[in-house]
């Protein structure tokens, strides 16, 4: 697996306060990253700098190799998913997935043909003419990923997307990310407060406290070799009872 | 150039906040800073010792605060009434104690003249003549102009008032009397204070009721425009001005000091209105006698504009109308409806694309100061601007122009249509913008697809309140007319000038049927929106 992105000494302040503290990471091509951390730790930052909606104090962020500090957000060839949606009220499904390809004059022809088949995959094809109100949380969001989707992002950056979603919802999305991520072979930063969640979807995980990195592994080396207390603590004590049901009837981290 | 830099030009449009700098600066920054420094310091000795300046202003401030009182009490009584029983018509008192905002303040001191006048309608029902011109037909004017602002301001607080403190107090057996002292009137204060500078410069700065029934008690505004403007002493006239500005730059700075202080109260629980058989008996009984008036007010124009001479010859005729049009009705009306839409178009898409950028586009700075001089826009009395403009302007190409009029309205009215708009964008999710950029779709085509056609009831709402201002105002075009570009309220002052009060009356009409249909389409206009899910 290579690179597909790679974050290098990356430090932000707002003000006096030190938000991101010298943060060198890598993201590998088709990988599913989740970043878990207590709220204020500056998640949602770091994924601003990332997307190019905030600049950043210092550090280098390459994609594919290339500098993209340059880069608008578009340019730089990611996506983004909201915990709010942020779906645009007055347009229909139809309407916000094509809209940005209607914009676009390469894309401009095919613009309806693509955005039915990503409907079409994120299996809201009988609402295509609703508008978002009508539309449960979890199909908007759905919404929202395949308005994202359409315009072909290398990597999709997700901030707590299911925070407003009720437990049913999320666990069903759980399976549909994944499987949108390998069927659109997409990378994938998933922001999340939810060790739960963090640990059900990723390939890895990155845990940050206070703008700092703690640790960044596998969920299973996560666990079973926490490299500090605060790793311990914020993983374990939620999980630890959960997982040691399962493993007791399935003996899955023996 | 680094590549923070590189991307931040790119990234970001600084074409809107150029613009709207300019444009601030030009109509609102140096009229105001040009009247300011016209004003000759070593002359101001003998400007204060002039009696007739002196008994001006004591005259303005005398009328303005009696009026500011009697205006609270009764616009909170009216408030209470509307918000806080359950009487009847409730939505009928509403629109009729908000009526006199469709007609020009020249009409509503004529209205005085057409009741209590010498052959006024109550007074020869009554057989009282009150002696309207002066000090008392003043005050009973400036009460009836400034009776709807304040309406609005505290019915807006009464209306969405938490029930939560109410139920608390109910459980803990604390009586109605006591609640009212204890939870309504400080929730109120604030606005109280606020509502009392506003109506306060309102009275101290309006041109129009003292105009109509002022006979020769002076007050400020009328000694700045017959002794002053009419001498062309611009020093003097630039330090009236500001004695005019100086109220309203005190509300302001209160304004901004408690918009600090106000935290986000959300209504969790709807107030709910108590049974109360007394109090609402009492309610409809105010409500009925202030409506009665109202009526009694609206109709005496109608009685002077087809009766021949009220009360000698009571037969009907279209004379008075006849002879409105004879004088050249239709050029003004003309004049008018231009002026207004004209305002109504592009104060619209000014302060709608203000708002944008303040509401939406992160820019702190320049955001904050736009934000604040829009804001400015309010606390600037129509006669201040209207001075400030002349003397800016006088002798460039604008000046007599109906360009300068409409830009006038525009900045006399622009904090309220701003707001209007400004609270839309801010009901929006603060991430369509980035959404946006990932996608590839510009801020502005956001606005433009987005934002415009959601919002469209608001937009329509912020042009009607452009149209319906523009078409009363007397204190903001009353120095930057001229015989080509006057607008119908000031072919009103033409009539009071030589004591015509049936003609007065017949345009009074004219301008309140006019605003009455533009409000009523406005409104029906935001209904079916709302049906069809839009705005
Ligand atoms: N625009 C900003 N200006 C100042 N401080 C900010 C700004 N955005 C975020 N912060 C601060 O940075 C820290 C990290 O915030 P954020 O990245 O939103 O955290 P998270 O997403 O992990 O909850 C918080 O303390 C927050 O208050
Ligand atoms: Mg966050």
């Amino acid at each position: 697996m290579k690179d597909r992105l790679e974050i290098k000494n990356l430090s932000k302040h707002f003000g006096d306060k030190l938000v991101l503290d010298n943060l060198s990471f890598h993201v590998n091509s088709g990988e599913f990253l989740s970043i878990l951390g207590p709220s204020g730790c500056g998640k949602t930052t770091l994924l601003r700098i990332l997307i190019g909606v905030e600049t950043c104090d210092s550090g280098l962020i390459l994609k594919d190799g290339q500098d993209i500090a340059p880069l608008t957000p578009i340019e730089r060839g990611m996506g983004i998913v909201f915990q709010n949606y942020a779906l645009f009220p007055n347009m229909t499904v139809l309407g916000n997935v094509m809209y940005a390809l209607k914009n676009n004059k390469k894309t401009r022809p095919k613009a309806r043909e693509r955005a039915l088949d990503i409907i079409e995959r994120v299996g809201l094809t009988e609402h295509i003419n609703k508008r978002p109100h009508k539309l449960s949380g979890g199909q908007q969001q759905r919404v929202a990923i395949a308005r994202t989707l359409a315009v072909n992002p290398d990597i999709v950056l997700f901030d707590e997307p299911m925070s407003a979603l009720d437990a049913a919802n999320r666990i069903a999305l759980r399976k549909e990310f994944k499987q949108i991520q390998k069927e659109f072979n997409i990378t994938m930063i998933y922001i999340t407060h939810d060790q739960e969640e963090a640990f059900a979807m990723s390939d890895r995980i990155m845990v940050m406290s206070e703008g700092h990195i703690e640790q960044i592994d596998t969920p299973r080396n996560l666990y079973q070799h926490p490299c500090n207390e605060y790793v311990e603590e914020f993983v374990g004590w939620q999980l630890k009872e959960k997982i040691k049901s399962i493993a007791d009837t399935t003996g899955m981290f023996e | 150039m680094s590549g923070a830099l590189i991307h931040r030009i790119r990234t970001h449009n600084y074409a809107l906040p150029l613009i709207i700098c300019l444009f601030f600066l030009m109509t609102v920054i140096l009229p105001t800073g040009s009247m300011l420094t016209k004003i000759d310091w070593s002359k101001i000795g003998s400007y204060v010792s002039t009696d007739l300046f002196r008994e001006s202003l004591i005259n303005s401030l005398i009328v303005s605060s009696i009026s500011t009182v009697i205006t609270l009490i009764l616009a909170t009584l009216m408030a209470f009434c509307v918000h806080r029983t359950r009487i009847k018509f409730r939505y009928g008192f509403s629109i009729l104690f908000t009526l006199p905002m469709l007609i020009p303040s020249i009409s509503i001191g004529i209205g005085m003249i057409n009741l209590f006048g010498d052959n006024g309608i109550v007074s020869k029902l009554t057989g009282l003549v009150p002696g309207i011109y002066g000090p008392l037909g003043i005050i009973l004017g400036s009460v009836l102009y400034c009776i709807p602002v304040a309406f609005l301001m505290i019915g807006d607080v009464l209306k969405y008032t938490d029930y939560g403190p109410y139920e608390a107090a109910k459980i803990l057996g604390i009586s109605p009397f006591k609640q009212f002292l204890s939870i309504t009137l400080p929730g109120l204060r604030g606005t109280l204070i606020s509502a009392c500078f506003a109506v306060f410069t309102l009275c101290f700065t309006d041109y129009g009721v003292p105009l109509a029934v002022g006979g020769r008690f002076s007050t400020l505004p009328v000694y700045l425009y017959r002794d002053v403007i009419g001498l062309l002493d611009f020093s003097k006239g630039a330090f009236v001005g500001t004695i005019l500005l100086l109220p309203a730059v005190v509300a302001f700075i209160i304004d901004l000091a408690r918009s600090r202080e106000q935290t986000t109260n959300f209504v969790k629980t709807a107030f709910r209105v108590s049974k109360s058989k007394l109090r609402d008996t009492l309610a409809f009984v105010f409500s009925c006698l202030n409506a009665l008036f109202l009526v009694l007010f609206v109709g005496s124009f109608v009685v002077m504009s087809v009766i021949t001479k009220y009360p000698i010859d009571m037969s009907f005729t279209l004379e008075h109308i006849q002879g409105v049009f004879n004088r050249g009705l239709l050029s003004y009306f003309g004049n008018s409806l231009f002026i207004a839409l004209m305002t109504a178009i592009f104060g619209t898409v000014l302060t709608y694309l203000t708002a944008f950028f303040t509401a939406r586009i992160e820019s702190k700075v320049v955001g904050k100061v736009a934000h604040l001089i829009s804001m400015l826009s309010l606390a600037i009395p129509g006669i201040v601007l209207g001075l400030s403009y002349v003397i800016l302007f006088n002798g460039t190409p604008i000046y007599g122009t109906f360009i300068i009029l409409i830009m006038v309205c525009i900045i006399h009215f622009f904090a309220n249509p701003y707001l209007m708009a400004y609270n839309a964008f801010q009901k929006f999710n603060r991430n369509f913008e980035i959404v946006g950029k990932t996608l590839g779709i510009s801020s502005f085509k956001i606005m433009l697809r987005v934002f415009i056609p959601s919002t469209l009831s608001t937009i329509i709402k912020m042009a009607s309140y452009y149209f319906m201002n523009t078409m009363i105002t007397v204190s903001a075009v009353a120095f930057l007319f001229n015989a080509m570009t006057k607008p119908l309220s000031m072919f009103i002052a033409d009539f009071t000038g030589q004591m015509m009060y049936e003609a007065a009356a017949v345009v009074s009409i004219i301008i309140f049927l006019t605003n009455v249909i533009v409000r009523a389409s406005s409104a029906l206009t935001a209904k079916m929106l709302k049906k069809k899910g839009i705005g």
